[in-house]
């Protein structure tokens, strides 16, 4: 038998069985878990179906509601009230899901493609790529996060992609970090020794072996930074830094105006604020499930 | 211990010239020029000229550098485009405010947050350990400018408790020799300013702290859960050591080794990123006079600034392993 043979009915024993499949089951009987994925199920299907489930256009004004002040509350034909230029906020709301679902995603992408890629190739090949990338990693880590990005928006101009690639670089160095050390314990491995003694190249050992078993951290840091994006993307759109067009209903960006009308309307605040929590809330507790779920030693407590 | 030392303090060097390298280059990717900043779009060439030349911007490339490199050796940052008061004197009276507001922040969580870890681990399984788990979730969850918003207007506007914004009651006049003013309210024995310094202060910190709180949280409850099952806690309670001694002296003691960690990095993290809580209670510190910078362009602001902050960062850090392994002897051999 050669060796990829050997190579690919390992690989078939490893899929149905093992680590994965046994995650799952712990997660399933997790019950943090489980409403983490209802919030974040909700979040999504909102982010689809904004357009069917909206009673109104997002930036849809009707100036004549708010004749009579800004702004009316929550009623029975606004759920979450009118904002200050006599918008549905829950329309809004509706629609802020994409923004904030895109942006994590993409930002999330951004971050994790580019920093495994450092991480696999410091941690791999070691030596000296290894130091230069990780000294790197280091004066990235060095700027505060939300300052790094602030800063790369600034640099690239203001708008949604580049918030999304500024949240994104700020975690280049968190999965790189990750997946490097993660890599590291795994290269003494028996089995990585033995394909190496049998010849096996060395790609096919990192793709096949070691990335295969590094992954389960990096998953669990992918789903807690989801939340970390969105909250970050929030934050830079709050200071203005967000879509040019100050009428996107963009989460962060709905609540910056806000505190000028916390006499007559705090809803205005309560509402954007509470779905970020939501949302970030959801991915938060899926992303704690799934550690307790992969860490062996967690196992027998819970 | 000292060849660890000077090991950690040499690794310093090559992380602050790719620093200053990295704020060097993205000043410069920022579009827009200063004099335009300052000057308007419709300066004269000559204006802009004598601008340039006056900030040395008419040089080449890496003699801004090597000038800006040689200033900052001598904690010399320029002057501030937008505030013509040299950015060291900025930092003087600003990073003051951005350490008082880190510490207060930090003392909320760790009175806080390390009991309900430890209670936690106690009762672990329980309902209390549970609703502490949701909460420190929950808290690292909300946006810090969300909760922010929330803590103001409900202990500000609604009920009326506490100030909104600022340090200090703008109609107040007095010294602050320090800058900390509430080292100075207590140095002068001025207790009505100190009152009124420390509910500016409340807040804010709340805000600030709640994310080092829930993390403290959980890192106390891993660490006592993992130091509950040694030998030695099984050993003291075996031989008829009082619950309070053993979970003082054996549990308590051992878990603190991670906690003193979190802890330190935190601060660290505190010291540097508090833009978002500065911005919401018009707190006069580092972070939001930074984020001002960039959008006017103030390049000697953003380029001693940021480096100054990043510097303190990675000092705090350094302090944080030192001091780790001063504690933790395993760890000074390694």
């Amino acid at each position: 038998m050669s060796v990829a043979e050997l190579e690919s009915r390992e690989l078939e024993l490893e899929a149905p069985s093992g680590l994965w499949r046994d995650a799952f089951s712990r997660l399933r009987r997790n019950p943090g878990a489980i409403v983490g994925f209802i919030l974040v199920g909700l979040f999504i299907a909102c982010a689809i179906f904004a357009p069917a489930i909206a009673p109104e256009g997002p930036d849809e004004g009707h100036l004549e509601r708010i004749i009579q002040g800004c702004c009316p509350g929550p009623s029975k034909d606004h759920w979450f009230g009118v904002d200050q230029q006599g918008r549905d906020e829950f329309s809004r709301i509706m629609y802020g899901a994409r923004y904030s679902l895109v942006v994590g995603v993409v930002a999330v992408s951004v971050g994790l493609s580019i920093g495994l890629v450092i991480g696999a190739m410091a941690g791999y090949i070691g030596g000296g790529t290894d130091s230069v990338l990780m000294r790197i990693m280091d004066v990235m880590l060095a700027v505060p996060g939300l300052l790094l990005a602030i800063g790369l928006v600034a640099a690239l101009g203001q708008g949604l992609w580049q918030i999304m690639v500024a949240v994104g670089a700020t975690q280049i160095p968190i999965f790189a970090r990750l997946l490097r050390g993660s890599i590291l314990s795994q290269k003494g491995n028996e089995f990585v020794v033995s394909a190496r003694s049998v010849g096996v190249p060395r790609r096919s050992i990192l793709v096949s072996h070691i990335l295969p078993n590094s992954m389960a951290p990096v998953i669990v840091a992918g789903m807690l930074a989801l939340g970390t994006a969105i909250i970050d993307v929030a934050g830079l759109g709050f200071l203005g830094l967000g879509p040019q067009d100050p009428g996107t209903p963009e989460w962060g960006t709905m609540l910056t105006d806000v505190q000028r009308y916390f006499q007559s309307a705090p809803h205005l605040a309560l509402v954007p604020g509470a779905a970020i929590v939501v949302a970030v809330l959801g991915f938060n507790l899926i992303g704690d499930g799934m550690r307790e779920a992969l860490d062996p030693k967690l196992r027998g407590r819970v | 211990m000292l060849r660890f030392v000077v090991r950690r303090l040499l690794l310093l060097i090559p992380i602050l010239i790719g620093l200053s390298i990295l704020v060097f280059i993205w000043v410069r990717a920022l579009p827009g020029s200063p004099a335009e900043a300052l000057l308007g779009e419709r300066a004269t060439p000559a204006a802009v000229e004598q601008l340039n030349k006056q900030y040395g911007l008419d040089k080449p490339v890496y003699e801004q550098y090597l000038n800006y490199l040689n200033q900052t050796v001598h904690f010399d940052f320029g002057l501030s485009i937008a505030s013509r008061r040299t950015v060291a004197e900025e930092i003087k009276t600003r990073f003051p405010a951005t350490v008082e507001l880190a510490l207060a922040a930090m003392l909320f969580a760790v009175v806080f947050g390390i009991p309900l870890g430890f209670f936690a681990a106690k009762y672990y399984g329980g309902i209390f350990d549970q609703s502490s788990l949701f909460l420190s979730l929950l808290g690292i969850s909300i946006p810090i400018f969300f909760l922010g918003l929330l803590l103001k207007y409900i202990f500000a506007v609604r009920l009326g408790w506490l100030p909104t914004v600022g340090r200090i009651d703008v109609q107040r006049d007095v010294e602050h020799p320090t800058n900390f003013y509430v080292l100075d309210a207590i140095i002068t024995r001025d207790w009505e300013t100190l009152k009124d310094v420390l509910s500016h202060l409340i807040l804010p910190a709340i805000a600030l702290g709640t994310i080092p709180l829930a993390i403290l949280s959980r890192i106390t409850r891993a660490s006592v859960l993992d130091v509950q099952n040694e030998d030695y806690v099984r050993t003291a309670r075996a031989k008829g050591l009082s619950p309070i001694v053993v979970d003082r002296r054996h549990v308590l003691r051992n878990a603190m080794l991670p906690i003193s960690t979190v802890i330190g990095l935190q601060t660290g993290l505190l010291l540097s990123g508090a833009v978002l809580t500065e911005t919401v209670f018009a707190w006069p510190g580092v972070g939001r006079w930074l984020a001002e910078a960039i959008f006017n362009r103030d390049y000697p602001v953003l380029q001693g600034g940021i480096l100054f902050l990043a510097i303190i960062f990675v000092l705090v850090n350094l302090v944080v392993d030192i001091s780790y392994a001063i504690i933790n002897p395993r760890i000074r051999y390694s």
